[in-house]
């Protein structure tokens, strides 16, 4: 009967997340102590020739302060942020058709396009740009037929923000159709009779009230791109450099641990100053809805 | 004279195989409230978002103050609607919701500012212009929303239902307020409802709807008393169904044989039967009376108690599936219970339509 199993249900809940408790706690530690031995390593020396890093020390940071560094790093938050706006340009659409079509077929098909990127591994997406963007590939191939030349594309920051976009955009389309779901079709309606154009309702009505679900997909999008590795790495073939690949670059190929570890830890400091700054305007904006 | 507000001629919608409206043809005259009533899925909502331009008619023709719109965009058909769910903007204040038709409309802040206050002084919401939708109740939302709607000093008003949301209770204050919101902007409204009650309570004329088409359009008492088919009078308002049989026609009135008593009825549906034909008598349940001479009797086999009035079920022979209501004063009522056998005495006319055949 239903109620023997809800009152069974009831005694074992507690149980299982009892026994859930104690991998979690597990996980949660390592995690800390992967966290903590990067702290520590930012905090310590380079000895050149050493994998062993040496004594206590600020070098690490203050050497940040070096322009090429700081190149890098406005360079990846640029990246970011013209990752997250071209998702939201491209995925706001897409999350309209999804939600607005009266077509089961459209609507699948939108979908299953959308989605489909989310179950090919990262590195088989991003050689599927180096095939596009190639000398040879794809896209050059079809300017050369047009008789509009050649366009260098691999190895470009054009080519690697568009391969960035098509890893966020999965995400950015789902967490839209998710917020503009709950904008009632009827208001649309209502600002027509009201004398306004279909465009003036859509600026005035469902733009801001689509907002919340805006700032949420491209903080999103904004977080998931700052640590982005392999696309730029393939795509951008060591001529476009994020944080991470130059994390990669100092600690694998220089063995300079510390440094590596510093960088790593001023990404992670920039990431949360700028989630913290979006997550307060998104707050902002919610209550002014 | 006067140019009809509103004027539907044929206006017929298709939605693929289905024919949602079939010829509608329909006048509103200048301040008059006019009410779609009939069952879901009857063509009132088609009809009202035609006029309103959400969608063309396959069709026939639209006018709105004896212009055409039947091409035109909702944005430039100056018709004010209350939806449902009033579909009130909930990022913006009351005075942003009612300002916004203004807006569209390009009027100066000036001018806007002037308007949208009489406008909520009219529904009563003065004081209100800074809270946001959600902080309002029901009725108060709905006011707004009728506000946002009259300021722009529409063509006509279209109201969706928009009692449905309510509790009940709230309603029958609500419609007498709207209707009188309504005289005092002096503008043409069509009302889209199923609730025979309402339709009664506040219109004009009503358009009773079934199946795509218009089957009536008259005053209230028109269509409560003279019913033009059967669906009508069984749709609005109660009615006892008595067999009966067809004994001639006079002119306008048509004799109908019910028992040992003769009814009159109007002849118009009655047209083309011969003389002995079985027909249908609908009575409202509150002409019947205990007492004689009997009109129909039986035994009683419920009796509910109504508050201003008693409910009062009985098997009858007589009757249409057999079944039997009259509704009595509870005074009148007083002393009855199951199992009595009731003789009820009737009206001198009623509604008379051909028999169906049973099913």
């Amino acid at each position: 009967m239903a109620g023997e199993n809800s009152t069974a249900l009831g005694h074992g809940a507690p149980g299982l997340l009892r026994g859930l408790a104690l991998p979690a706690w597990l996980c949660g530690l390592a995690f800390a102590a992967a966290l903590l031995a990067i702290f520590q390593y930012a905090l310590r020396a380079h000895v050149p020739g050493e994998l062993e890093p040496g004594g206590f020390t600020f070098q690490n940071f203050v050497a940040q302060a070096h322009p090429l560094y700081i190149g890098v790093f406005w360079d990846t938050l640029l990246l970011c942020a013209g990752t997250a706006i071209l998702s939201l340009l491209a995925g706001y659409p897409l999350a309209w058709a999804i939600l607005r079509t009266r077509s089961r077929l459209a609507r699948s098909f939108i979908l299953a396009i959308v989605i489909t990127p989310l179950f090919l591994g990262e590195i088989v997406r991003t050689y599927g740009w180096i095939v596009v963007l190639g000398n040879s590939g794809f896209l050059n191939a079809a300017l050369a037929w047009f008789g509009l030349g050649r366009a260098e594309m691999l190895f470009t920051t054009g080519g690697v923000l568009a391969a960035l976009v098509h890893v966020t955009l999965p995400i950015v389309v789902i967490m839209l159709a998710a917020g503009l779901a709950h904008i009632e079709p009827e208001l649309e309606r209502a600002a027509q009779s009201l004398g306004a154009t279909p465009a003036r309702g859509f600026f005035t009505v469902t733009l801001p009230l689509s907002l919340p679900g805006i700032l949420a997909a491209g903080t999103t999008a904004f977080a998931w791109t700052f640590s982005a590795f392999a696309t730029p790495q393939l795509v951008g073939g060591g001529k476009v450099n994020m944080i991470s690949n130059l994390v990669y670059q100092l600690g694998f190929a220089s063995f300079n641990f510390p440094f590596a570890a510093a960088l790593a830890v001023s990404g992670l400091a920039l990431t949360a100053v700028t989630l913290a700054a979006l997550s307060l305007l998104t707050r902002r904006v919610e209550q002014r809805l | 004279m006067a140019v009809e507000a509103l004027r539907l001629d044929g206006v017929t919608r298709r939605f693929g195989a289905v024919t949602a409206l079939h010829g509608a043809s329909l006048v509103v005259a200048p301040g008059e409230f006019v009410t779609l009533l009939g069952p879901s899925g009857c063509g009132k909502t088609t009809l009202l978002n035609l006029v309103a331009g959400f969608q063309t008619p396959d069709e026939g023709e639209i006018f709105l103050g004896g212009e055409s719109v039947t091409r035109v965009p909702v944005w430039k058909r100056d018709i004010g609607m209350v939806f449902q769910s009033y579909a009130l903007f909930p990022h913006m204040s009351v005075a942003e919701n009612v300002a916004y038709g203004l807006r569209a409309r390009g009027i100066g802040k000036a001018e806007a500012m002037d308007r949208v206050a009489e406008a909520l002084r009219m529904v009563r919401l003065s004081g209100l212009e800074d809270r946001r939708p959600r902080q309002l109740s029901g009725g108060q939302q709905q006011r707004a929303a009728l506000a946002r709607a009259l300021v722009i000093r529409p063509r006509i008003l279209l109201l969706d239902e928009p009692f449905s949301a309510l509790d009940r209770a709230l309603r029958g204050g609500l419609q007498v307020e709207v209707r009188e919101i309504q005289r005092a902007a002096g503008v043409a409204t069509l009302f889209v409802t199923h609730d025979q009650h309402e339709a009664l309570a506040m219109s004009d004329r009503i358009a009773v709807m079934c199946g795509g088409r218009i089957h009536q359009a008259g005053t209230p008492e028109e269509v409560y008393a003279h019913p033009a088919d059967r669906f009508v009078a069984g749709f609005v308002g109660d009615a006892t169904v008595l067999r009966g049989r067809l004994r001639g026609l006079m002119g306008t009135t048509a004799g109908i044989e019910v028992g040992q008593a003769v009814l009159e009825a109007d002849a118009t549906p009655l047209r083309g039967l011969s003389q002995g034909a079985p027909v249908d008598a609908f009575l409202r349940p509150e002409t019947l009376s205990p007492g004689g001479p009997a009109l129909l009797s039986g035994e009683v086999r419920s009796v509910v108690f109504q508050g201003g009035h008693v409910d009062v079920h009985l098997d009858c022979a007589e009757a249409a599936g057999g079944r039997a209501m009259a509704r009595l004063a509870p005074m009148l009522a007083s002393g009855l219970a199951a199992g009595r056998v009731l003789e009820l005495a009737g009206p001198s006319c009623c509604a008379a339509f051909p028999a169906e055949e049973p099913a």
